[in-house]
């Protein structure tokens, strides 16, 4: 296992994209020092901010994080990172393959356009999470995210594919979602605002678009195959799934093919 | 007086010594308001990328609330002659775009021209005043504000919803228009809504001709976003710290960048009228402002030169909102002794002797 321990609260933003298990994997210590991160004219290394140790293998543990490091596991394909601490923003962007886990909170846009893999935030994520970063086509592509604390406004904005599993949620979570499935305990305002397909499955949620519909309650083979998936990653979600849901359909000011599942009780 | 140093009055060659010797310092240094003339946000670029510094225009909250829904999906847009000429329905958004004189122009014009020419034209609002010397047929916006207000519209357009409700009989109305024009401020509608805006501008032209007229926002933010594109190739909030002009809205807002405490230095340029930043006493930073405006005093930040305002005391190149373009304004008066395109210029060249020295 290799690992970057961090000496000092960075002095800029750091650029994590070319820090990989793969592109660590055929340095040495020395020649990974010089691996530029730094975003200003200073020029910052790898070996200006962290301890360097190195051993070739396909996991990654950087110890001491900050809200300053930004696109750490971004466009990962394979192996693992942890970072013990905070990150910045768009965590795992672009990854296809691999696992990423931070024990702290991460910024925003984590997971942003990612295909495949798994992303782990146990503490909070920002605005965005899952969502599409600028000019982007789509948020979420296929990978999965599960955010254990809570997430900021716009989750999953533009999702495309595959699963975020989240605490509470703020406002506009499933915006502009294509397609998908959000599942979390609690949603803000307005979700699913100018959905055109995809699914969010939420214990409790705030105002409702008045382009949402309520379509009834219903027992579906589709939700009890939710549930069944779910109850892996997270029972509690799971359980959500397994009880009482009152169905709303929309955004009916775009395709309308979303649906909001939220609880009953 | 035009140049102020740590609060003290001095000749414009001191501080510009001043402002260029702080900026060499600085490791993480932004140029924000950008609210000048053309020639002072082309130097206003050039600086920041001799410096490495990022660059946020006040602007930036309209700008990208258009941008961040043109680049994803496009638009349907239209201009002022345009709208006055052909339109026989224009449905104004919101409350922002009644303070701007198009909407009397608008009110007290006819179609002349198109499939709509010698047509009465309706005015119609959407959580609008309500009231007031236009004459308007008024719809409340939805508690959710604008954007679930145009999202609610849309839906009722689409048939989705139906029945005899106020926005069912709004969107019989723009759907029966001949050539309609919905006028908004992005700022105030927000991204999702100029998104939303724009997917309904798309759906009416499937039965009519329909198009969108944003109003511009005051701070120049159409002519820098032009400048932007031939200087960078890319939007405004660009960071030069890595040699190449790096794109990110997020990165490099300034007022996140100083909150967070990424930012060193600061460089304030608004040449023209604008609110002052909340945080340009809290940091070393540089204001060119124009003179005459509140801050131009020794007070507003550690280093202040006052420059002439482009259309009064100096020409330069500004946004022409009525002409949808950029146009040259000249002097109205004594021309001033200083430049905002002339002072950044005279930074820069303290910087490049000062890097010539050192080596």
């Amino acid at each position: 296992m290799s690992t970057l321990t961090l000496r000092q609260e960075p002095p800029e933003r750091l650029d994590f994209l070319h820090v990989t298990p793969l592109s660590l994997s055929g340095l040495s210590e020395t020649e990974a020092a010089k691996l530029p991160v730094g975003t200003s004219r200073r020029g910052l290394t790898l070996g200006d901010c962290f301890t360097i140790v190195l051993d070739g293998s396909e996991d990654l543990v950087i110890e001491g994080g900050s809200s300053r490091l930004d696109r750490v596991g971004a466009s990962l394909d394979g192996g693992s990172i942890r970072v013990v601490g905070d990150v910045g923003q768009r965590l795992g962007a672009g990854m296809r393959n691999g696992t990423v886990t931070v024990t702290g909170s991460a910024g925003p846009f984590a997971g942003s356009g990612a295909t495949g893999g798994t992303i782990t935030i146990e503490g909070d994520a920002g605005d965005h999470a899952g969502g599409a970063v600028y000019a982007a086509k789509a948020g979420l592509d296929g990978a999965t995210l599960i955010i254990k604390g809570a997430a900021g406004d716009h989750l999953g904005d533009r999702m495309r594919r595959g699963l975020i599993l989240v605490g509470a949620a703020g406002a506009h979570a499933g915006s502009r979602m294509i397609a998908g499935t959000i599942a979390a305990t609690s949603v803000g305002d307005h979700p699913g605002f100018g959905m055109r397909r995809g699914t969010i499955l939420t214990g409790g949620v705030g105002a409702l678009s008045p382009s949402f519909v309520e379509t009834g309650t219903h027992d579906l083979v589709f939700l009890r195959l939710l549930a069944r998936s779910l109850r892996p990653l997270s029972p509690a979600h799971a359980d959500l799934a397994a009880g009482a849901l009152t169905r709303y359909s929309g955004d009916l000011a775009t395709l309308g093919k979303g649906e909001l599942w939220v609880s009953a009780a | 007086m035009a140049a102020w140093v740590k609060g003290g009055a001095t000749d414009a060659d001191a501080a510009v010594e001043a402002a260029a010797t702080l900026l060499a310092a600085a490791r993480t240094p932004i140029v924000a308001g950008l609210c000048a003339e053309l020639s002072a946000v082309r130097a206003a670029y050039h600086l920041a990328d001799a410096i490495g510094a990022s660059v946020d225009p006040l602007a930036g909250t309209s700008l990208y609330a258009e941008l961040g829904s043109m680049s994803r999906t496009g638009g349907m847009l239209t201009t002022p002659a345009e709208t006055t000429g052909r339109a026989d329905a224009v449905l104004i958004v919101g409350n922002a775009p009644w303070d701007r004189p198009i909407v009397g122009e608008i009110a007290e014009s006819a179609p002349t021209r198109g499939r709509a020419a010698g047509a009465e034209r309706t005015l119609l609002s959407l959580g609008g005043p309500g009231n007031g010397a236009t004459r308007h047929v008024a719809y409340p916006a939805e508690a959710g504000g604008l954007a679930v207000s145009v999202a609610h519209l849309r839906a009722y357009l689409k048939g989705h919803l139906a029945g005899e409700t106020a926005y069912g009989d709004l969107a019989k109305r723009l759907a029966a228009a001949q050539y309609g024009v919905v006028l908004y401020d992005a700022a105030e509608l927000g991204e999702l809504g100029v998104e939303m805006l724009q997917g309904m501008v798309k759906d009416l032209n499937e039965v009519t001709r329909f198009f969108a007229l944003p109003v511009s926002d005051p701070f120049q933010g159409r002519a820098l976003l032009q400048l932007a594109a031939w200087t960078t190739g890319q939007a405004p909030r660009v960071g030069f710290g890595r040699h190449v002009p790096e794109h990110d809205p997020w990165r490099f807002d300034s007022a996140r960048q100083i909150a967070a405490g990424e930012a060193d230095a600061a460089l304030w340029l608004a040449s023209l009228p604008a609110p002052r930043p909340d945080w340009l006493g809290t940091l070393p930073a540089i204001a060119i402002v124009g003179e005459g405006s509140p801050e131009a005093t020794g007070d507003a930040a550690e280093i202040v030169i006052a420059v002439g305002v482009p259309g009064e005391s100096a020409g330069g190149a500004l946004w022409n909102d009525r002409r949808a373009t950029v146009t040259y304004a000249p002097p109205t008066g004594p021309s001033a002794e200083l430049t905002a395109a002339g002072v950044l210029g005279a930074i820069q060249d303290r910087l490049v002797e000062m890097k010539a020295a050192s080596c």
